[in-house]
């Protein structure tokens, strides 16, 4: 396969609860202008594009088709991905298939959502609704809890399962969650493409209630409007178009039993187990040539909708011990000046435009090795090895990027 | 003559009505399971091949691949593999009466079930604590025969 790398990112101006300004292909442009402006590439450059969101969140079947133009895709090969919270990465990884297969020499991959022109729960609710309705005629309580069930843990649905399973495993503990949380929003406040841009306390989180023990409304993240669009090339065109360029080293896909919401087949598990992480992870890292994660990997950026999950995405993908993302925590090391700074962007916990979202992992970490970073965010220290990661679907569906300044091959 | 850009920029209200799909489920599992809580017991499928037992049953092993019949029973007493304290309902709003509600593994399963435990101080809720099962007076086939779960 050919070397594949991200040459330039484009954002919207701003990630926020709601754009009344633009339309949703007027926001898309908006990112797809950006990207162009910072790679002083024009359409013309372009061989191929992917698309991704979310079609439930905006209830819109074909919003590639509405926006094509916008989306600057007439007379081009235009593949559209739709995936759960990993539609972004999944994006970006067909966009990477679509050059290293020596198919298309450079792919532009654009995700978006905005979240305010749907509803959010409705749009969560489209993931079930088959097992939802049949689950109903069978007597089951769907929102009440009575009975035997495959729902609950209120609106933050079995993430409140999974952090309190991670907690028990792990020995952290929920102030950790509320740590994290802080860190996370502190940084976040660096980072102009951030939506909750404000510093943050630990105490600024434990004053916000709970939604479900052991989950704060403090812990858990925004919707968002705006859009990510990433440029990848193959290893000559980046010579030719690029002055700087993060390398698609390790890219990994992950999937396991649902762990919630299928309770027709029986398939309710443990939220936090996550076989499919690990799964994910293993082959990126295999790929990109890491032996030992703990030690090559500079900075983590993790897909969180929620604050513990960055804790617990660090143990399941190998970056460090189970058991020990919180010990990193307490010591510092996962603050942006740390040993593995870990969502220096602020994280899907702090901006999150759902089809974007797993994007903007991958996109930050390219920013950080390239060194673009806008902002206060830059991580200080050289960035060699920079690993992203994306969740989604019923608990069980993962994807990883392994990035890095130079091409490397396992 | 040119076109003036105007500031006029329009919202429609869209709707999508999901309840005109109809959606076709195996539900003989389902089926299985409802009719064995009509006589408060909990009947799952077996898989013949790794002993995997799912409750309620699908028709085949999702590990082995193999279509599986055998019909288990498995008990009404279980263990609490995590639980959540909902303290605000599905729209974020607060609510006045904590529900403990709990993953549980009933004794004999491999799978999981989701229930609502009373009878405890959520602040003393643990993984691993035993519950069981508190069912309605007179059953009729549904998952709503189970009233609830409490500490043993």
């Amino acid at each position: 396969m050919r070397d594949v790398g991200i040459i330039g990112v484009g954002y919207t101006p701003v990630f926020v609860s709601k754009r009344k300004d633009v339309n949703i292909s007027e926001m898309i442009s908006e990112a797809v202008d950006a990207a162009f402006r910072n790679t002083n590439l024009t359409p013309d450059d372009i061989d191929a594009i992917t698309y991704g969101n979310m079609e439930t969140f905006e209830g819109m079947n074909m919003p590639h088709l509405w926006g094509a133009d916008h989306c600057r895709a007439i007379d081009k090969p235009y593949m559209r991905i739709a995936t759960g919270g990993t539609t972004g990465m999944s994006t970006l990884h067909s966009a990477y298939y679509h050059v290293a297969s020596g198919m298309h020499d450079v792919v532009m991959a654009i995700t978006w959502e905005k979240q305010s022109e749907g509803d959010s729960q409705v749009g969560l609710g489209g993931i079930v609704m088959p097992e939802a309705v049949c689950m109903a005629q069978f007597g089951m309580d769907l929102f009440g809890g009575k009975g035997m069930g495959a729902m609950g843990g209120g609106s933050t649905g079995a993430a409140a399962y999974q952090a309190t399973s991670y907690l028990h495993h792990s020995g952290a503990s929920p102030e950790h969650i509320d740590k994290m949380a802080a860190l996370e929003r502190s940084n976040a406040a660096l980072n102009p493409y951030a939506h909750l841009r404000k510093k943050t306390t630990v105490e600024d989180i434990q004053a916000t209630p709970f939604i479900a023990w052991p989950l704060r409304f403090g812990h858990t993240c925004p919707t968002s409007d705006g859009a990510t669009v990433v440029i990848v090339a193959s290893g000559d065109k980046v010579e030719k178009l690029a002055d700087s360029v993060a390398w698609i080293n390790g890219v990994g896909c992950g999937t396991s039993d649902p762990a919630t919401g299928n309770f027709i087949e029986g398939q309710i598990t443990d939220p936090a187990e996550q076989e499919a992480a690990k799964m994910a992870a293993a082959k990126a890292f295999a790929m990109a040539g890491i032996k030992d994660p703990k030690k090559e990997i500079d900075m983590a950026e993790m897909y969180n909708g929620f604050a513990h999950q960055s804790l617990m995405w660090l143990e399941k993908l190998g970056l460090c011990d189970e058991g020990q993302a919180h010990v990193m925590l307490d010591r510092g090391a996962l603050n942006i000046d740390g040993e593995l700074p870990t969502n220096a962007s602020g994280g899907v916990f702090s901006t999150n435009a759902i089809g974007a979202s797993a994007m903007n992992r991958p996109a930050e970490c390219a920013l950080q090795i390239m060194r673009k970073i806008e902002g206060g965010h830059q991580i200080p220290k050289k960035i060699k090895n920079a690993v992203s990661h994306g969740w989604g679907g019923m608990f069980q569906y993962v994807t990883v990027t392994v990035l890095g300044d130079e091409p490397r091959h396992g | 003559m040119t076109f003036e850009m105007g500031e006029e920029t329009r919202i429609v209200q869209g709707m999508w009505d999901i309840s005109t799909y109809q959606y076709m489920i195996d539900g003989r599992g389902m089926k299985l399971l409802v009719d064995s809580m009509k006589e408060k017991k909990i009947r799952g499928i077996k898989c013949s091949n790794c002993g995997t037992v799912y409750v309620p049953g699908p028709t085949f092993c999702r590990k082995c691949y193999i279509d599986c019949d055998e019909v288990v029973e498995v008990q009404d007493t279980g263990e609490v593999m995590s639980f959540a304290v909902e303290m605000a309902d599905v729209r974020g709003n607060p609510v006045e009466d904590y529900k403990l509600t709990a993953m549980i593994k009933l004794d004999g399963a491999d799978t999981w079930i989701i229930g609502t435990i009373t009878g405890i101080d959520w602040k003393d809720a643990r993984i691993g604590m035993r519950v069981k099962t508190i069912w309605v007076d007179e059953p009729v086939g549904s998952l709503s025969d189970i009233d609830r779960f409490e500490a043993i």
